[in-house]
């Protein structure tokens, strides 16, 4: 053959493209079609079909063993196509991967390193433990790998292998390779191999002893850590803000290398930046300290000027910070002035940071913040409002002098005055409170009952739990500052059966103690209706408690006391976290866990992670499995033709079926794609109803602690 | 052309009957040490001017039904049969029966390797034929040889008639 016409033929072949026959039986036979065609190109073209279909949502998994022919291929661009598409079903089909294994281990030798890479992670994906005993040579020679990316692979698929089954994989010893590779020349390899630590690590403490491999290498850390990327650098901060430096001078040296880091444009690194020198900051002192805080202080600032999303990252984690160490923004408070296009969150992120920040033995500032919260208090968006008005009485609360509460009285008043509805809400929350905070100053009670008292009906008006039960809480306390009291009382004795209960605790507080004052009826009916149409406990409870006090022989002394209970004096409006949660908290900076302000619980984090792995099962099982998906999810095109017999016995066999029902549990534990195609039988269905169960019981819960609390709060 | 682009064979039979060894025998020339296939190897080697896909199949039960996939545009089909395991003869038979009911493998030739003639105890190739009902087979070329993937006995020699069969047929 001449030369020539060897490069014309080349040529065709490469880019001879057939058209996609129309077929009949839908475009999954169409793509069928593409994908065992002659004519490379045409199969690549029917590749990415399939893949473009597979990210649309829908399932291809019919394909697989077309797809898959397709991966023996010189062909990188084909091959990544193909193990994009394995990948997409290792997690949630495991058991059509079996037909891959040895594509998998072919691969892992491939000269090429990116090939050798996707092979060992695609394999580490498959979630099957009896393929396992295949992954040992490739792990093995893709962990000492002349490549640092297909090594930093490998040492994430020892973490993954792990999960599988960890005493085939302690059995191994891979783990040794895993911390050797601690040691490696390659920063990103490094920092693999932590992340694959920690990961084992909090799976089961016992294999890995973290804390102290963190303390022998955090020199390793150190230097790995200029040269390597973002994320790595993410994962190297986190471990080293573990490590717990000997004296003031290791930690003085940890602070100064991590430092530039503060300058990252990454918004994470930063915060695990700041996470690693607060973290060493308590055994610094002096001059030294201030400096840090310095800059501390201006790269959190440097966090205000990235998107809000961030944005609301970072002031959550000021929060934190801020509650450990106040001083460190006390002069930025202008940073977190609201723009008037910031978002909703952010806002309100702010106002929270500006409370907390502002310090109240300055005067100027206060009266400074004061003014903008009473600008932000004339915004139009409601919830915005009310947190501002809210964040007023907890200013006055904070700054506590007579004089400053009185002017933050007149500023509330003047909001009043458009009479607006919306913002009564608010506005009677705060006053309370301020009234809580000075319950001896009477001109000011007189003025807050006068005002509130001139609202005409405060049943209605009032829309919020919080805000009606401050107002019945006000009337039980200074009963001689409303002249229509007992009207008063009625209307809301009315509407008993349909306020919350906070507000129903209140009413029956506030009636207990003035009934000597109101008519006769007005207690009798509400002790019953607390005790026979509220199924709310705590009310019941209490109003049973109140009923036994009242009925007693000798129970004025008692009664007596009862009605002169006043409800503590408030010297902080501010929520706080307690000192181990906010330690906690500040070993989880940047994590989810400092966004809910909820540190982290190794244990549930645990049972999260076993749910996809298919344990236990034969091969032949898995096939099973496998046939049986293929089948219901190709009715009408049969791919595979099974032998009749198995499929007699699968349907008709008693002992069989009970398999098949389990193997049915199993796929709706693993995805709930699977559930379109399985009868719901009763464990599915007991299954979701616990699921239910659980979910109201979960969102029941906290109403109930809160009332609790505010019931304790009353008392 | 279609001969150009490379001739699809595949390589079948029960776990456990030489099929990787044959293969890696006719792409390296050597022995290499094998685990059970699951899922397939495939290489490409030249022979004779002529370029060969060969798709090696694993042979466990569990894979077997997958075959069929692999059924289409195939120019021959190597079986290769353990002429020392006498208990699952019939089993070799059955299945090699049913692949060649295939529709898809009307025209494709069949080349059978009595393998592991190494071992003591090895059936012949007329006795593996007979145990295989090959003479049954009508309209379809097809050879059977004795081999040894081991000592490589027997693989160019079955190999070489099947090229000539696919070549007088494809030409």
């Amino acid at each position: 053959m001449a030369p020539l016409d060897k490069k014309i033929k080349k040529f065709l072949k490469n880019t001879i493209r057939i058209a996609p026959k129309i077929s009949d039986k839908g475009e999954l036979a169409e793509l069928r079609t593409g994908l065992v065609s002659q004519y490379p190109q045409t199969r690549k073209d029917a590749i990415k079909q399939t893949i473009k279909q597979m990210t649309l949502g829908k399932d291809v998994s019919t394909l697989f063993p077309d797809v898959l022919k397709n991966i023996a291929t010189n062909d990188i661009e084909q091959k990544k196509l193909v193990y994009l598409y394995v990948m997409n079903y290792a997690e949630t089909h495991p058991e059509l991967c079996i037909l891959v294994v040895n594509t998998f281990v072919t691969d892992a030798q491939d000269p090429n390193p990116l090939i050798r890479c996707m092979a060992i992670r695609t394999m580490s994906m498959v979630r099957v433990d009896k393929i396992l005993e295949y992954i040992e040579t490739p792990l093995r020679k893709t962990l000492q790998d002349d490549n640092p990316y297909v090594r930093k692979t490998a040492v994430i698929c020892v973490a993954k292998l792990f999960q599988l089954n960890q005493e085939l994989c302690v059995e191994l010893g891979v783990i040794e390779d895993l911390k050797s590779a601690l040691g490696d020349e390659n920063p990103m390899v490094i920092a693999n191999s932590i992340a694959a630590l920690t990961e084992i690590y909090s799976l089961d403490e016992s294999v890995v002893d973290l804390p102290n491999l963190i303390q022998t290498n955090t020199d390793k850390f150190l230097s790995a850590l200029n040269e390597c990327t973002e994320w790595a650098r993410v994962t190297i901060l986190t471990a080293l803000s573990e490590y717990q430096a000997a004296d003031s001078l290791e930690a003085q040296n940890i602070i100064d290398r991590v430092t530039a880091h503060l300058q990252h444009v990454n918004p994470a690194v930063i915060l695990a930046t700041v996470k690693v020198i607060i973290r060493n900051l308590p055994s610094i002192d002096g001059a030294k300290r201030d400096l840090i805080m310095r800059k501390l202080s201006s790269a959190l600032i440097s966090l205000m000027s990235t998107p809000p999303e961030l944005q609301y990252v970072a002031l959550k984690n000021i929060r934190i910070i801020l509650e450990k160490y106040p001083e460190i923004l006390s002069k930025e408070l202008r940073i977190f002035y609201i723009k008037f296009n910031d978002p909703l969150y952010v806002k309100i992120e702010k106002i929270e940071i500006m409370i907390r920040l502002v310090d109240p033995s300055n005067l100027k500032q206060c009266t400074l913040l004061l003014n903008e919260l009473k600008e932000y208090a004339m915004e139009f968006d409601i919830e915005f409002v009310s947190r501002c008005i809210l964040g007023i009485s907890q200013l006055a609360i904070k700054y506590a002098d007579e004089r400053f509460i009185q002017k933050v009285l007149d500023i509330l008043v003047e909001l009043l005055e458009p009479g607006q509805d919306a913002i009564k809400d608010s506005c009677c929350e705060a006053m309370c409170n301020i009234l809580r905070h000075c319950p001896t100053n009477d001109a000011m009670c007189k003025q807050v009952c006068s005002i509130l008292n001139s609202w005409a009906s405060p049943v209605t008006s009032l829309q919020k739990d919080t805000a009606k039960c401050n107002y019945v809480w006000l009337m039980g306390e200074y009963p001689q500052y409303f002249p229509g009291l007992s009207d008063k009382i009625d209307q809301f004795v009315e509407n008993f059966t349909q306020e919350s209960s906070l507000t129903q605790v209140a009413l029956l507080i506030s009636v207990v103690k003035l009934h000597s004052t109101l008519s006769g009826n007005t207690l009798q009916t509400v002790l019953e209706l607390a005790t026979h149409d509220i199924m709310e406990v705590d009310v019941r409870d209490m109003a049973m408690i109140y009923w036994r006090c009242l009925s007693l022989d000798d129970s004025s002394a008692l009664v007596e006391q009862l009605c002169n209970l006043h409800a503590p004096v408030i010297n902080c409006s501010i929520d706080s976290f307690t000192p181990e949660v906010l330690e906690r908290l500040l070993g989880q900076l940047g994590t989810i866990s400092s966004i809910y302000f909820k540190p982290m619980d190794h244990s549930k984090h645990k049972r999260l992670q076993h749910q996809n792995i298919i344990r236990g099962k034969h091969i032949d099982e898995l096939q099973n499995l496998a046939k049986n998906e293929l089948e219901s999810k190709n009715n009408d095109d049969i791919l595979l033709d099974f032998d009749s017999e198995s499929v007699a016995t699968n349907t008709t066999g008693n002992p069989q079926n009970n398999n098949l029902l389990g193997d049915l549990d199993d796929l709706f534990d693993f995805g709930p794609s699977t559930t379109s195609n399985s009868t719901p039988t009763g464990d599915i269905t007991s299954g979701l109803a616990q699921t239910t169960l659980n979910d109201t019981n979960s969102a029941s819960k906290p109403s109930n602690t809160t009332a609790t609390q505010d019931l304790v709060d009353l008392f | 052309m279609y001969i150009a682009w490379g001739l699809r064979i595949l390589i079948l039979g029960l776990d456990g009957a030489g099929k990787t060894t044959i293969l890696y025998r006719l792409q390296i020339g050597e022995v290499v040490t094998t685990k059970p296939t699951i899922g397939f190897n495939v290489e490409t080697l030249s022979y004779k001017n002529l370029k060969l896909n060969v798709w090696d199949l694993g042979g466990q039960t569990s894979i077997r039904p997958y075959w069929r996939c692999y059924y289409a545009d195939t120019a021959a089909v190597i079986f290769v049969v353990d002429s020392t395991d006498k208990d699952r003869m019939q089993t070799a038979a059955q299945e090699l029966h049913l692949m060649l009911q295939e529709e898809e493998l009307q025209d494709a030739a069949l080349l059978v390797f009595a393998n592991k003639q190494d071992q003591p105890g090895a059936l012949s190739a007329s006795e593996v034929s007979k145990e295989l009902n090959l003479a049954e087979l009508k309209d379809r070329s097809w050879s059977i040889v004795a081999s040894s993937a081991i000592k490589g006995e027997g693989i160019t020699e079955g190999l070489d008639w099947l090229i000539d069969v696919i070549k007088d047929e494809q030409m």
